[in-house]
């Protein structure tokens, strides 16, 4: 289907309930101080097993966020979704009186790693430990990959196109780029993003199949991609929801364009067969600057993937200099995720939230807890870096196979 | 016995996560559970358990009910006398 070139699509809200803050300005705070908040594992249920480090979101009151109903009936990712979901509208101006009078103009596009694990794990529980009949009937809803898309749009009443991408962690990036190519086809609005709740025991013990988790018990040392400690990643939950919204719709509110999506691509090599992923995440680069229009040179900051394996380190460091040249060597390049943790599909996200939140502030935040970089990058360390970025690069890769990654500008450019 | 009105507000809550007081609820039989906030899986939910507790099936269209006072009248119909 054609898109027609006269729309294109801004971000214009971001909501984010992470593990370093539960409002986007604690989120930003934190992100430019470089703020390590990882941390013991401390989820009931999940303390004797040996994944030792994660992110957690200890500071979401679920009661405060979203109705008694909805909590009962949905999980933890979930009410996530819902609140980070109602932030990014606040932030966009959004409320009932404006969307109630055409409802067909909004959608909402989620991606999802990991469904409802704590949610599912209570009620699988019920059905060993009692049998069938103890299941109660929202399992068949809350635990699915769609349940956030579901719930939001029904909570606020959104009728326009709604989906969900269960495409392994990059599909946070296909979410939203999935979210652009709607608003250029002819809706206003999507709210589009990604938030995950992988820690509770069912989930975490999924994850141990993983041979890139970090087993460090060392929150300080768990998660050091780029350097020679790097022993594998630490999982997060939270995530983040940003509007996307047309330009010209944005205009005839009075909203400034934080941000436009102007390119995407993504390719497939196979569950961690990390070298191959070079030639897959260079193309996904290729795809996307072409999409955007954009030369190698014009790119101002990278949001690293940053597995935090060895040989994905050395892919993703490759893939970057091996379509950006000798630029790819000098851009700056940062991973805010190292204080986070990985939130899978919603990792991302956030990483779209800093870097628009970047491009806003002038200011390139650091890696936290990442010193000694053992590859040819200009990764930015112990404190964020002024500068005036005006276009970003979002690099994003899967357990599973997928690379992607999404070009952005800054809202002045548009 | 025969299930009441605290017992359906109870289990509303439980299973549903939608809290009105047996007293409202009593003064309320006759709106719909949609208004009250429950939706077909929520009162799935309030039938199984139900069921669970008192070691009867409910009648099958227990959960088609619209209102309050119907399903109490219909599932109590249903429970064995002077169990």
């Amino acid at each position: 289907m054609s898109e027609p070139r006269s729309r294109r699509a801004a971000v214009t809200g971001i909501g984010v309930v992470a593990p370093n803050g539960t409002s986007t300005e604690t989120f930003w705070k934190s992100v430019q101080e470089g703020r390590n908040v990882l941390d013991k594992v401390t989820r009931e249920g999940c303390e004797h097993l040996p994944m030792k480090v994660a992110g957690e979101v200890r500071d979401f009151d679920p009661a405060a966020a979203v109705e008694e109903r909805l909590i009962v009936q949905t999980d933890r990712f979930t009410h996530f979704a819902m609140a980070a979901a109602d932030l990014a509208l606040e932030d966009a101006r959004l409320g009932r009186a404006d969307t109630d009078g055409s409802p067909f103009d909004i959608g909402v596009v989620t991606a999802a790693g990991s469904g409802g694990g704590e949610f599912g794990q209570r009620e699988l529980q019920q059905l060993w430990g009692k049998g069938s009949r103890f299941v109660g009937p929202y399992q068949s809803i809350a635990w699915f990959y769609a349940a956030s898309t579901g719930q939001i749009s029904i909570r606020r009443g959104f009728k326009g196109p709604c989906s969900v991408v269960a495409a392994d962690e990059a599909g946070g990036l296909d979410a939203l780029a999935h979210a652009a190519r709607a608003v250029r086809r002819g809706t206003d609005v999507i709210v589009a993003g990604s938030t995950e709740a992988p820690i509770a025991p069912y989930s975490v013990v999924c994850q141990l199949g993983y041979e890139e988790l970090s087993r460090e018990t060392d929150p300080a040392r768990a998660y050091r991609p780029f350097t020679e400690q790097a022993c594998g990643f630490v999982p997060a939950e939270g995530g983040a929801m940003l509007v996307v919204e047309d330009t010209g719709s944005a205009r005839r509110r009075g909203l400034p364009v934080r941000a436009t999506l102007d390119g995407h691509a993504s390719t497939f090599t196979g569950a961690s067969r990390w070298a191959e992923s070079r030639a897959g995440l260079a193309q996904a680069i290729r795809g996307a600057l072409a999409e955007a229009g954009c030369a190698p040179e014009e790119v101002d900051v990278v949001f690293a993937d940053a597995l935090g394996v060895p040989e994905a380190d050395r892919a993703e460091a490759l893939a970057i200099t091996d379509v950006l040249g000798a630029h790819g060597r000098r851009v700056p390049v940062t991973a805010p995720k190292t204080g986070i943790g990985r939130g899978y599909c919603a990792a991302p996200v956030l990483d779209t939230a800093a870097a628009v939140l970047a491009m806003e502030h002038g200011l390139i935040p650091p890696t936290p807890g990442v010193f000694d970089i053992c590859h040819d990058l200009d990764l930015v360390t112990g404190s964020a870096r002024a500068a005036r970025p005006r276009t970003a690069l979002v690099l994003s890769r899967g357990l599973m196979g997928s690379n992607s990654a999404l070009v952005l500008r800054h809202g002045a450019a548009e | 016995m025969s299930i009441t009105v605290d017992e359906l507000s109870e289990l509303m809550k439980k299973a549903a996560g939608v809290t009105v007081s047996p007293a409202d609820l009593q003064d309320r039989a006759d709106s719909g559970f949609d208004v009250l906030g429950v939706d077909s899986l929520g009162l799935l939910g309030i039938v199984g358990e139900l069921e669970n507790r008192h070691g009867v099936p409910m009648p099958v269209d227990a959960e088609r009910c619209k209102t309050p006072r119907q399903f109490l009248d219909l599932v109590n119909s249903a429970m064995p006398a002077g169990a």
